[in-house]
C-alpha cells in the first residue's frame, strides 16, 4: 500500500516536471489553430469551435470572439498531453459554442490572439449554414448493431496515396497509407493491406502519428508507409487499402432513444474505462489508384548496367597501397541513394588473370549498400586495381547513368616466402554442399592370425608363483623396518647396544683366553677370563664394568632371579681369577680348562635365559 | 656313467616335448586357417568348426573368439556372436574392430551396451576399459611394489616423507579403483553369461512346468548366481532374478 503511494507521488513529480518543462515553452513553438467539428451546419444548430493552442497548456482563453452570424459561447478549456516515443505534446482547447443566426457561407477568423508580447495567428475556418431540411435526415443507428460506415465517412476514412503514377519497371516509388480519426474512439488498429497485382510491396514500416487540419476540421492521422515496384510493365491499378479497427460506441441505456451518430460520438473517450463504451469491428476502405509501369529503353543501355533503379551516388576504395603477392586487398564500394537497392548488385570491375576475386560481402543500411571484395593479386607486376563503374537507371531523368571510380594504383610485391604464389581455395564450403555419403554397414572381417594363445581360464591373478611374489615385498618391508628400528635403537639405546654386543665381546674374550690356555700362560689366561666375564656382565647388566665385583655380583644378580648354580660359578670363576691374580697360585691346566668351560656355561646360560 | 645316462636321458625328454608341443601348435594353426578358409567361402558352420577345435584343444585368444563371433553372427545366430565377442573382450578389450561387431551386432537386436554394477564400479571400469585381467593385475602389483619401495625409502630419507606421502595417496587411489575394475571384470568373468537362445524364459522355479517371471533377450547380459543341474539362477542388470536353462545361456567361464 505503501509503495503504491509513493508510486502515485513519483509519477506526479514526474508529470509536474515535464508540465513545467512545458509552460518553459517558447512562442515560436506554440502553433495556433482553429477547428470545427462540422463544415456544413444546419441552421440554428450549435456546433463547437475549438481554438487550439499546441506546444503549451497554460494560455488563456480569448474573450468569446464576435464573429459575423453566429452567436458565440465560451465553454471550457481542455488540455491534452501525449507521450508518443519518447516526444512530449501538449495542447490546450478553448471550445467555444456557435449558434448558426442565418443561412449562408461565413469565413470564421482568422483569429489573432496577443499574450505577454507574443501574437498568434489562426487559420480561417469556411462553414456553410443550410436549413435544417436541406441536410438529409440520418437514419438511427439500430440499438446494438453496428454503425454503418457511411455515416462516419467524413469522421474516419482511409486514403492511399502513391509518389507517382508512371513509374519505371523496378522503380521503387513511397506508398502512404493515412487513417484519418475525428473525434472517435478507436482501438485495435490493423496494419493496412492492399492489393498490388504486379507489383512487389515491402513491409510497412512504424507508422507515424500526428495531427493535421483539413479544411478546418482538425483530424487525428495515423500514416503507415511502405515502398512497391513494378514487376512488369503495363498498366495496373494498386489498392485499395483495406484496414481493420475497432470503434468505440457508448453503451445504449435501456429505455433511452435511439442515439444518433452525434451523440454517438462525441463523449469522452476517457469514459470507455468506466464500461460505458463498447467496440465494434470498422472495414476501412480507400479508393485504388492508378499505375503505369514503363519498361526501361534499350537505347544507350550501359554494358555494366545490372538492373539499378533509382538515383544513387558511388564511391570506391581500396584499403591498402602496397601489398605481397598472396596477401588480401579489399575494394569496398558504396553505393548511396534513393531507389530500388534490391536491384543493386556489385559494380563491375575487370579483373583479368591478375586478382584471385572472392564473393563480395554485402551489407545493406537504409539509403546505403556497400559491398566489400577481397582480392589477392597473383603477380608482383600489378600497378593498379581496374576502374569500377556502376551503372543504373536515373528514375529521376528517365535515363541511364554510369559512375566510373578508379583505376585504383596498387603496389605488388613479390612474397618473400615463395616465388610462386599458390591461392588455396577453401574446399569446404564445396564440400559441405555434397550430400551426406550413404555409407553401409557390416561386421568388421575375420582376423588372419590366431593371436597369442593361451591356457584356458590361466589368468595371472590365479597363478601361485605370481601370488607368492606378492608376500616378499611385504616380508622384506618388515625385516627392514625391524633393521632399522634395531640400528636406531643400537645409536639411542646405550644399555641395548651394550647387550646386543655382549656376547660377541664374548666370545672374543674367550677364544683370546683359550689362546692362553693353549699356551698354558696361567696369568694371562685369569686375567682374560677376570676382563671377559667383568666386561660380558657389565654390558649384560648395564653396569660399569670394571666396578664388577664378588659382592656386586651377588647383589644385582640375585635380585634378578638368577639360578644358585650359575650364581656359584661366577663366584668360584671370579674367586679363581684372584687367586692366580693377586695370590700368585699355581692352578693347573685341568683347572684352566674347567674355568674356560665355566665361564662358557654362564655365558650360554645367560644368553638362552632372559634375565 | 649314470649322470652322463641321466643327462641324455633328460635331453631326448626335452626333444620330444618339444617336438610334441611343436606339433600341437601346427595343428592348432591348422584348424584356424581351415576356419579362416571356410570363412572365407562362406561355410560358416564349418569355420565354427574348426575354431571350436582350437578352443577346445584347451587354448583361447582374443582373435579366436572374435572369428567365432563373426561366424556365429553370419550363421545367423546372434546370441552366440555377442557371447564370443564378451570372451573375446577379456583378450582384448581395446580392439577396435570387436567393439564395433559387438555393436553393430547388439544393435541388429535392438540392444544397447548393458553394464551391471553400481556407479563407482561403472566409473572404475570406464577407467580401465581397455585393460584385460592380466594387465590389470600387473598394474595392481606393480603399484604394490612401488608403494612398498616407497614406504622403505620413506624410512632411510626422513626429508622425502611428506612428498612420498603425497604420492603413496595418489598411487592408493589409483590402486583402489583399478582393484574395483579387476574385481569387477573377474566377477563377469566367473559369473557373466549371455543369452544365446532366440527365446528364453526366467522361471520362478527350476522346473518345466514353472510360470515364467520373465523373458529373456538374445545377446542379453546375465549373472549367474546358483546352479542347479540343468538350471542357472540369474540376474538380469535390472536385478530381476529368474531360473533358465543351462542350454539357454552360454557361461563366460566355461
Amino acid at each position: 500500500m505503501v509503495m503504491r503511494n509513493i508510486n502515485k507521488i513519483i509519477l506526479f513529480i514526474i508529470l509536474d516536471l515535464v508540465c513545467l518543462l512545458h509552460t518553459s515553452a517558447f512562442a515560436k513553438d506554440i502553433n495556433f489553430e482553429a477547428t470545427v467539428d462540422s463544415n456544413k451546419v444546419e441552421l440554428g444548430q450549435p456546433f463547437e469551435l475549438n481554438l487550439t493552442f499546441n506546444g503549451t497548456q497554460y494560455m488563456p482563453a480569448l474573450e468569446a470572439p464576435i464573429i459575423e452570424g453566429f452567436q458565440a459561447r465560451y465553454v471550457g478549456p481542455s488540455t491534452r498531453m501525449s507521450i508518443i516515443n519518447g516526444q512530449v505534446s501538449s495542447s490546450i482547447t478553448h471550445v467555444y459554442t456557435l449558434l448558426p443566426a442565418r443561412k449562408g457561407t461565413f469565413q470564421i477568423g482568422p483569429f489573432r490572439f496577443e499574450h505577454k508580447g507574443d501574437v498568434y495567428n489562426s487559420n480561417p475556418i469556411t462553414v456553410e449554414v443550410v436549413d435544417v431540411v436541406a441536410l438529409p435526415q440520418t437514419p438511427p443507428a439500430q440499438a446494438g448493431g453496428q454503425p454503418e460506415a457511411m455515416d462516419l465517412n467524413d469522421q474516419i476514412f482511409l486514403i492511399m496515396q502513391i509518389g507517382k503514377n508512371k513509374i519505371y519497371l523496378n522503380e521503387a516509388v513511397p506508398v502512404i497509407i493515412k487513417l484519418f480519426v475525428n473525434k472517435l474512439g478507436v482501438r485495435d488498429i490493423q496494419y493496412p493491406q492492399f492489393s498490388h497485382d504486379g507489383f512487389s510491396a515491402g513491409e510497412f514500416g512504424q507508422p507515424r502519428q500526428y495531427r493535421e487540419i483539413v479544411g478546418g476540421i482538425g483530424y487525428d492521422i495515423i500514416e503507415f508507409n511502405t515502398t512497391v515496384f513494378g514487376l512488369k510493365p503495363g498498366e495496373f491499378r494498386l489498392g485499395p487499402a483495406t484496414m481493420q479497427c475497432n470503434l468505440l460506441v457508448q453503451r445504449q441505456n435501456r429505455g433511452q432513444a435511439p442515439p444518433s451518430p452525434d451523440n454517438f460520438f462525441n463523449s469522452d473517450f476517457f469514459n470507455s474505462f468506466l464500461g460505458g463504451y463498447q467496440a465494434y469491428p470498422l472495414n476501412l476502405k480507400s479508393t485504388d489508384i492508378p499505375v503505369t509501369v514503363l519498361s526501361l529503353p534499350e537505347e544507350n543501355k550501359p554494358a555494366s548496367f545490372s538492373g539499378a533503379m533509382g538515383i544513387f551516388d558511388f564511391e570506391a576504395s581500396v584499403n591498402l597501397l602496397e601489398v605481397k603477392v598472396g596477401d588480401p586487398v579489399t575494394l569496398k564500394a558504396i553505393v548511396r541513394g534513393q531507389g530500388n537497392f534490391n536491384t543493386v548488385k556489385f559494380p563491375a570491375t575487370d579483373l583479368g588473370d591478375n586478382f584471385k576475386a572472392y564473393e563480395p560481402q554485402v551489407k545493406q543500411e537504409n539509403v546505403t549498400k556497400i559491398f566489400e571484395e577481397v582480392m589477392i593479386p597473383l603477380n608482383d607486376g600489378i600497378k593498379e586495381i581496374p576502374a569500377v563503374n556502376f551503372s543504373f537507371f536515373n528514375t529521376g531523368t528517365g535515363q541511364y547513368q554510369t559512375i566510373t571510380r578508379g583505376p585504383f594504383p596498387i603496389k605488388v610485391i613479390r612474397s618473400e616466402k615463395t616465388e610462386e604464389l599458390q591461392v588455396v581455395e577453401n574446399k569446404r564450403s564445396d564440400t559441405t554442399l555434397l550430400k551426406e555419403e550413404k555409407l553401409g554397414r557390416d561386421i568388421i572381417y575375420i582376423k588372419a592370425t590366431s593371436g597369442k594363445l593361451t591356457k584356458k581360464g590361466e589368468y595371472l591373478y590365479k597363478n601361485k608363483i605370481f601370488l607368492g611374489c606378492q608376500v616378499l615385498p611385504l616380508f622384506l618391508y618388515l625385516f627392514i623396518v625391524v633393521m632399522h628400528a634395531r640400528n636406531r635403537r643400537f645409536k639411542t639405546d646405550v644399555r641395548f647396544a651394550r647387550q646386543l654386543l655382549a656376547p660377541r665381546k664374548a666370545r672374543a674374550g674367550i677364544r683370546l683366553a683359550a689362546g692362553y690356555f693353549q699356551k698354558e700362560n696361567v696369568r694371562d689366561f685369569y686375567d682374560a677370563l677376570f676382563d671377559t666375564m667383568q666386561e660380558y656382565l657389565g654390558d649384560k647388566f648395564h653396569l660399569p664394568s670394571k666396578g664388577i665385583t664378588i659382592s656386586v655380583i651377588d647383589e644385582q644378580l640375585r635380585s634378578r632371579g638368577l639360578p644358585e648354580t650359575i650364581l656359584a660359578k661366577i663366584e668360584e670363576l671370579f674367586s679363581e681369577c684372584d687367586m692366580v691374580r693377586y695370590a700368585a697360585s699355581q692352578l693347573t691346566k685341568e683347572h684352566m680348562q674347567n674355568s674356560l668351560i665355566k665361564l662358557e656355561e654362564v655365558i650360554d646360560h645367560l644368553q638362552r635365559n632372559k634375565v | 656313467m649314470n649322470r652322463k645316462i641321466l643327462i641324455r636321458l633328460a635331453a631326448i625328454g626335452l626333444l620330444f616335448f618339444t617336438i610334441l608341443s611343436n606339433a600341437h601348435s601346427s595343428m592348432i594353426q591348422q584348424y584356424f586357417d581351415l576356419g579362416n578358409s571356410a570363412y572365407k567361402e562362406g561355410k560358416y558352420e564349418e569355420a565354427i568348426e574348426n575354431y571350436e577345435k582350437v578352443s577346445d584343444s584347451g587354448l583361447e585368444s582374443g582373435n579366436i573368439y572374435y572369428n567365432l563371433g563373426n561366424s556365429y553372427f553370419k550363421k545367423g545366430k546372434s546370441g552366440k556372436a555377442v557371447f564370443n565377442y564378451e570372451k573375446a573382450f577379456f583378450f582384448m578389450p581395446s580392439d577396435n574392430d570387436l567393439m564395433s561387431n559387438y555393436e553393430y551386432v547388439l544393435a541388429s537386436l535392438n540392444l544397447d551396451l548393458q553394464y551391471f554394477g553400481t556407479w563407482p564400479v561403472r566409473f572404475a571400469n570406464v577407467l580401465f576399459e581397455g585393460a584385460t585381467i592380466d594387465l590389470l593385475t600387473v598394474l595392481l602389483s606393480a603399484i604394490y611394489f612401488l608403494a612398498v619401495a616407497l614406504l622403505i625409502c620413506s624410512l632411510f630419507f626422513p626429508g622425502l616423507k611428506r612428498g612420498i606421502n603425497v604420492f603413496l595417496l595418489f598411487l592408493s587411489v589409483v590402486f583402489a579403483l583399478s582393484a574395483v575394475s579387476l574385481n569387477s571384470k573377474i566377477t563377469y568373468l566367473n559369473k557373466g553369461a549371455i543369452v544365446i537362445s532366440k527365446v528364453a524364459d526366467a522361471r520362478f522355479e527350476p522346473t518345466e512346468s514353472g510360470t515364467t517371471y520373465f523373458k529373456l533377450t538374445e545377446g542379453g547380459k546375465v549373472e549367474i548366481l546358483e546352479k542347479n543341474e540343468n538350471w542357472y539362477k540369474i540376474k538380469r542388470p535390472d536385478n530381476k532374478m529368474g531360473w533358465v536353462q543351462k542350454t539357454d545361456v552360454g557361461s563366460l567361464s566355461e
